[in-house]
C-alpha cells in the first residue's frame, strides 16, 4: 500500500472554485475544493452503503449507523464526539438514503484536524455495545413513530417504494421496518460496520478554507494505516416492468384526500433523467406549472402539488405529490393529471415553456453550490451515487440541451398508467373508526 | 460590505455583495406583520399579501407567474409576527426585470376580486394541512395559548372565523398604509455593485409614499401586555391513532434585543440549543423517549415564547413532561454551571461564522435586526458580549426569565391513552380539546 495520492480527475465547481480527486493507495477517494470566501470548512465523509445494501429481514442497520457513529469509540467515550464538534462551534450530523450514508461535520477552518481525526477515528474504531446500541434503537423507533406512523406524507412514501418495487431492495424504508428495527442483532450490526466502514468503500469531501497539500497529509496520516475491506459484489437486483396499475387506498385521520403517484423512471445517470426532470418542472415545479394551475388556481381541486424525480442510481420514480381539495376527490385529480400528461405526450410544450423549465433548473443549479456544505454534498452525492463528482457539472449541461421533442417522447415513454402505482389517504369516516 | 443606515424619511438599506454566484437575492421586509392585525381579523396581513403576489396594474396573476418564472426567477411572500415579507431571487443577468415586477407588486397590486374570494377559499385548507400536521398543530395550540391576549399569540393565519372577516377593502387599505417607503427595510445579496443596488432600491420605492411609518408603531406597540403569573396549565389537543405526543412547555419570555439577551443565548444553549445540552441529554440519549428535544427563545420584536420541543412515544408522554418540567425548574432556579457556561460561549461564539459565512445569510440577519428595531450589526456584534459574561449573569438571568410555575403545556396526542398520565405529570390544570376545534 503506498501512501501518496494520485490526483485522478478536477472540474469546476461553482465560479472560482476547483473541484479535485484524490485516492489514497487504500482505495480511500477525497474530492477537495478550496473555498476561502469564509473561514469555515465542510467535511463530509460519503460511504456507498444505503438501505439498497441491506437484507430484507434486516431493513433500517444502514440508518442505525447514522445514529450509531456518534457514539464511543475505542479512544472517546460517549457524547465526546459531539462535545470536541460542538466546543469548536461546529455541527454534525448524517444522512442515509438508498445509495449512500454520510456524516457532516461543518467546523471553524482551525478546526479541520480535529475534524478528520474524529472521522479517522470512528470510520475504524467504533465501539458496539448492547447499551448504547438499544438506547439508539429506542430513539430510532420514535424517530420513525414521528416521520411515518404519525405522519401521513411518510406514510404515503412508504407506501409508494413498497408496492412500486417488487424485487428491488428500493421497496423498503430507508428508515426500516418498525419490527425489523426491534430485531436487528448485535452480531448482524458489528458485521455490518466491518463490511461497509472502510476506506475502499468512502469519499470524503472537504469544502472550504484550507490549504491542499496540507490537507492530503493529514488525511494520508490519519487513514493511510486503515487497511481496505473486501466488499461484497454490488447487487445486481433488476426490477421487472411494471405492465399494470397499482393502487393502495387506506383511512387515515385527515381532512382531505392526500395523493402520492410514482412512475416508473430512470436511474440518475441515464440521459433521459434530465428529460424528466424538465417534465417535472413544466408539470409542477413553478407557479405557471401545467399541473398547478390546473388543479390549484383554475379546478381548484388541489390545495397543493409537487413533483419530484428521485435521484437514484438504479431506476427509481417520478412522484407527483397532491393533497386534495375540500370537496375534491383523489380519483377526480387522478383524471385531470392522466389528461394533462396525455395533452403532454400528444403535443409538445412549446420551445419557449422547455426554455422557463431550463431557466428555472440554471436558477436551481446555481443555488444549490452557494455555500460550501451545499457544494460538498453536490460533490458527494454524484461521487457516491454515480462514481463521478464532475457529473454535478454535466447534469447541468444536458438540462439545457433539452428539447420539446424530448419531452413529449419521454411522457409517452415514461409517464403511462400501467407504469405507475398509486397511493392514496383517504379521511377516516364514523364508520372506518367505529371499525377500527 | 454592509449598510444600514437609514435615510431621512427613506428606507433601510442593507447590501451584501459576492460574486459567489450570478444570483441576487432580495429581501424587502414591510414593518408591521401579523400582530398588527386587527383582533377577529386574525389573517389580515398574510391575505394581503398573498394578493398582492396574484397581479398587479400590468399583469394579472397568470401573467406574472408566466414572466418570472421565463425569468428561472422566485418572487414570495412570507409574513411573520413582526413583517410581511416580498423575498426575491433572480439571475443577476435578468435582475431588472425581476425588480421591476417587485416594484409592480409593491406599487400597483391588483388585488383583484376573483383572486380575494379564491385566497379565501383556500386558506382554509392550510388550516387542514395544519391539522394534519401533529407539530403545526401542537405549534398553533401552543401560540395560541402560551400567553393569552399577547399579540404574537394571534394566529397570522387566521382562523376559519375570522377569515369570514376579511373583506377586499381592509386588505387594500392595510397594503396601502403599511407599503411607504420609511417603513420598509430593503436587503440585497449576492452578484450585485453598489451603483446597481442603489438604482434597485430606487425602482421599489420611487412609486411608494415616501412616509407612514409612524402611525403603524403606535399601532404596534400599543398594548403590550406584561405576563401576569397563571401558573402551570396543560391542553391536551385530542387527536385519534396518534403513537407518539407532540409536546411544547413554555412562556412568554423577552424580547430579542432585551439587556438579557446574550445571557439567554447562553442558557438556551445549555438547556436545549445543542445535541450535548441537557434535555437532549436526559430525553433522548439516556431515555431514548424523543427522536429530538430542544428550546429556543423565540427571536422577534416583542416579547416572546421561551418554548421546549419534543415527540414523546406515548406510552412515555406522561413522563417525558414530568421530567422535562422538573428539569426545568431546576435550571431556572439553578442556572447552569461554570462548566457549561464556558462551554456554550464557545459553542455560539465558534458558531457565528457559520451564520454569516455567505452573503445572502448577512443580509438576512441584518434585514432582521433593523425589522426589530436593533442597531445595525447586533447580531454579528453578540459574541463580544458573549465574551464579556460571568457565569454568574447568565444564573442570574435564568432567575429572571425562567418561570417553571407558569409553564403551558400543550400536548398533541390520543387522549384515551395519555390522559391520565399527562394529568398526573405536574403540567398544572388539564383541558381537553379537539384537534380541529382550532
Amino acid at each position: 500500500m503506498t501512501m501518496s495520492w494520485q490526483l485522478e480527475a478536477e472540474a469546476p465547481a461553482g465560479r472560482g472554485t476547483t473541484a479535485r480527486r484524490y485516492r489514497l493507495g487504500n482505495g480511500l477517494t477525497l474530492i477537495s475544493a478550496v473555498d476561502r470566501r469564509a473561514p469555515i470548512v465542510a467535511l463530509q465523509t460519503w460511504f456507498r452503503v444505503g438501505s439498497r445494501h441491506e437484507r430484507p429481514g434486516a431493513t433500517g442497520m444502514a440508518h442505525l449507523f447514522e445514529h450509531l457513529m456518534f457514539g464511543q469509540t475505542e479512544s472517546m467515550p460517549p457524547g465526546e464526539f459531539d462535545r470536541l464538534v460542538e466546543r469548536t462551534g461546529g455541527e454534525s450530523n448524517a444522512a442515509t438514503w438508498v445509495d449512500w450514508t454520510y456524516y457532516r461535520l461543518s467546523l471553524p477552518a482551525r478546526d479541520l484536524a480535529l475534524g478528520v481525526r474524529l472521522e479517522a477515528e470512528r470510520m475504524q474504531h467504533l465501539v458496539l455495545e448492547s447499551g448504547p446500541v438499544e438506547s439508539e434503537r429506542d430513539v430510532v423507533t420514535n424517530e420513525r413513530r414521528e416521520r411515518v406512523e404519525d405522519d401521513v406524507d411518510g406514510w404515503l412514501d412508504e407506501q409508494l417504494m413498497a408496492h412500486a418495487f417488487t424485487v428491488h431492495p428500493y421497496r423498503w424504508p430507508t428508515i426500516g421496518w418498525m419490527e425489523d428495527i426491534r430485531a436487528l442483532s448485535l452480531p448482524d450490526i458489528r458485521a455490518f460496520y466491518r463490511t461497509w466502514y472502510a476506506p475502499n468503500n468512502a469519499t470524503i469531501v472537504c469544502v472550504g478554507d484550507f490549504d491542499e497539500p496540507a490537507l492530503l497529509d493529514l488525511i494520508a496520516t490519519h487513514y493511510g494505516a486503515i487497511p481496505p475491506a473486501q466488499l461484497p459484489e454490488p447487487s445486481q437486483a433488476l426490477e421487472p416492468a411494471q405492465v399494470k396499475e397499482r393502487v393502495v387506498r387506506a383511512p387515515k385521520p385527515i381532512a382531505t384526500d392526500r395523493l402520492l403517484v410514482g412512475y416508473k423512471a430512470p436511474g440518475q445517470d441515464d440521459p433521459d433523467w434530465a428529460v424528466l426532470e424538465i417534465v417535472a418542472t413544466l408539470l409542477a415545479g413553478c407557479p405557471s406549472a401545467r399541473l398547478y394551475r390546473r388543479l390549484v388556481i383554475e379546478r381548484e381541486a388541489a390545495s397543493s402539488v409537487d413533483a419530484q424525480l428521485t435521484p437514484f442510481r438504479d431506476p427509481s420514480l417520478l412522484r407527483l405529490a397532491v393533497t386534495a381539495a375540500r370537496g375534491h376527490t383523489a380519483d377526480e385529480i387522478l383524471g385531470v393529471i392522466d389528461e394533462e400528461l396525455a395533452l403532454m405526450a400528444e403535443k409538445p410544450p412549446t420551445t419557449a415553456e422547455v426554455e422557463k423549465a431550463k431557466a428555472i433548473a440554471e436558477t436551481d443549479f446555481w443555488t444549490s453550490l452557494v455555500d460550501v456544505d451545499g457544494k460538498a454534498e453536490a460533490l458527494g452525492h454524484y461521487e457516491a451515487a454515480l462514481g463521478d463528482f464532475r457529473k454535478v457539472n454535466s447534469l447541468a449541461e444536458r438540462l439545457a440541451q433539452v428539447t420539446a421533442e424530448d419531452v413529449a417522447r419521454v411522457v409517452r415513454t415514461y409517464l403511462t398508467a400501467n407504469r405507475r402505482t398509486v397511493v392514496i389517504a383517504e379521511p377516516e369516516t364514523d364508520d372506518a373508526e367505529d371499525d377500527a | 460590505m454592509s449598510k444600514g443606515a437609514a435615510k431621512p424619511a427613506g428606507p433601510v438599506v442593507v447590501v451584501e455583495a459576492s460574486q459567489d454566484t450570478p444570483l441576487v437575492w432580495f429581501d424587502v421586509a414591510i414593518r408591521g406583520g401579523a400582530s398588527s392585525d386587527p383582533r377577529g381579523v386574525e389573517g389580515l396581513h398574510r391575505h394581503a399579501a398573498l394578493l398582492a403576489r396574484r397581479g398587479t396594474s400590468r399583469r394579472d396573476r397568470a401573467e406574472l407567474d408566466e414572466t418570472l418564472d421565463n425569468l428561472g426567477a422566485a418572487l414570495d411572500v412570507g409574513v411573520s409576527r413582526d413583517a410581511v415579507s416580498v423575498s426575491g431571487l433572480a439571475l443577476s443577468r435578468h435582475l431588472d426585470s425581476v425588480i421591476d415586477l417587485a416594484a409592480d407588486m409593491l406599487a400597483e397590486p391588483r388585488f383583484a376580486e376573483d383572486e380575494h374570494a379564491r385566497l379565501l377559499r383556500e386558506t382554509p385548507q392550510v388550516l387542514d394541512e395544519i391539522r394534519d400536521d401533529d407539530s403545526a398543530l401542537a405549534t398553533r395550540w401552543f401560540d395560541w395559548v402560551c400567553s393569552p391576549g399577547h399579540s404574537y399569540g394571534r394566529t397570522s393565519l387566521g382562523t376559519e372565523a375570522s377569515l369570514l372577516r376579511i373583506d377586499r377593502m381592509s386588505a387594500v387599505d392595510t397594503w396601502r398604509r403599511e407599503v411607504t417607503a420609511d417603513n420598509l427595510v430593503i436587503g440585497l445579496a449576492g452578484d450585485i455593485d453598489e451603483a446597481t443596488a442603489a438604482r434597485v432600491v430606487t425602482r421599489l420605492t420611487e412609486r411608494l409614499p415616501a412616509t407612514g411609518r409612524a402611525a403603524l408603531e403606535a399601532e404596534v406597540t400599543a398594548g403590550l401586555p406584561e405576563a401576569p403569573a397563571r401558573g402551570r396549565r396543560t391542553i391536551l389537543v385530542d387527536k385519534p391513532d396518534r403513537t407518539q405526543a407532540q409536546l411544547r412547555v413554555g412562556h412568554l419570555s423577552v424580547r430579542y434585543g432585551d439587556p438579557d439577551t446574550a445571557a439567554l443565548a447562553i442558557a438556551e444553549a445549555v438547556f436545549g440549543g445543542m445535541f450535548s445540552s441537557r434535555l437532549m441529554q436526559e430525553i433522548r440519549v439516556k431515555r431514548g423517549w424523543s427522536y429530538g428535544a430542544g428550546c429556543a427563545l423565540r427571536r422577534s420584536r416583542l416579547r416572546h415564547w421561551f418554548e421546549i420541543w419534543m415527540a414523546a412515544g406515548i406510552d412515555v408522554a406522561g413522563p417525558a413532561v414530568a421530567l422535562t418540567l422538573e428539569l426545568f425548574a431546576e435550571y431556572a432556579a439553578k442556572g447552569p454551571s461554570d462548566d457549561e457556561v464556558d462551554f456554550a460561549r464557545s459553542y455560539l461564539v465558534g458558531a457565528m461564522p457559520f451564520h454569516v459565512a455567505t452573503a445572502r445569510q448577512r443580509m438576512q440577519l441584518a434585514v432582521r435586526d433593523a425589522v426589530f428595531d436593533l442597531p445595525p450589526g447586533y447580531t454579528a456584534k453578540l459574541p463580544e458580549e458573549l465574551g464579556a459574561l460571568a457565569a454568574e449573569d447568565v444564573r442570574a438571568a435564568c432567575k429572571r426569565q425562567l418561570r417553571p410555575d407558569d409553564a403551558v403545556t400543550v400536548a398533541v396526542t390520543t387522549a384515551e391513552q395519555a390522559q391520565a398520565a399527562l394529568a398526573a405529570a405536574g403540567g398544572g390544570t388539564l383541558t381537553v380539546v379537539d384537534h380541529d376545534e382550532y
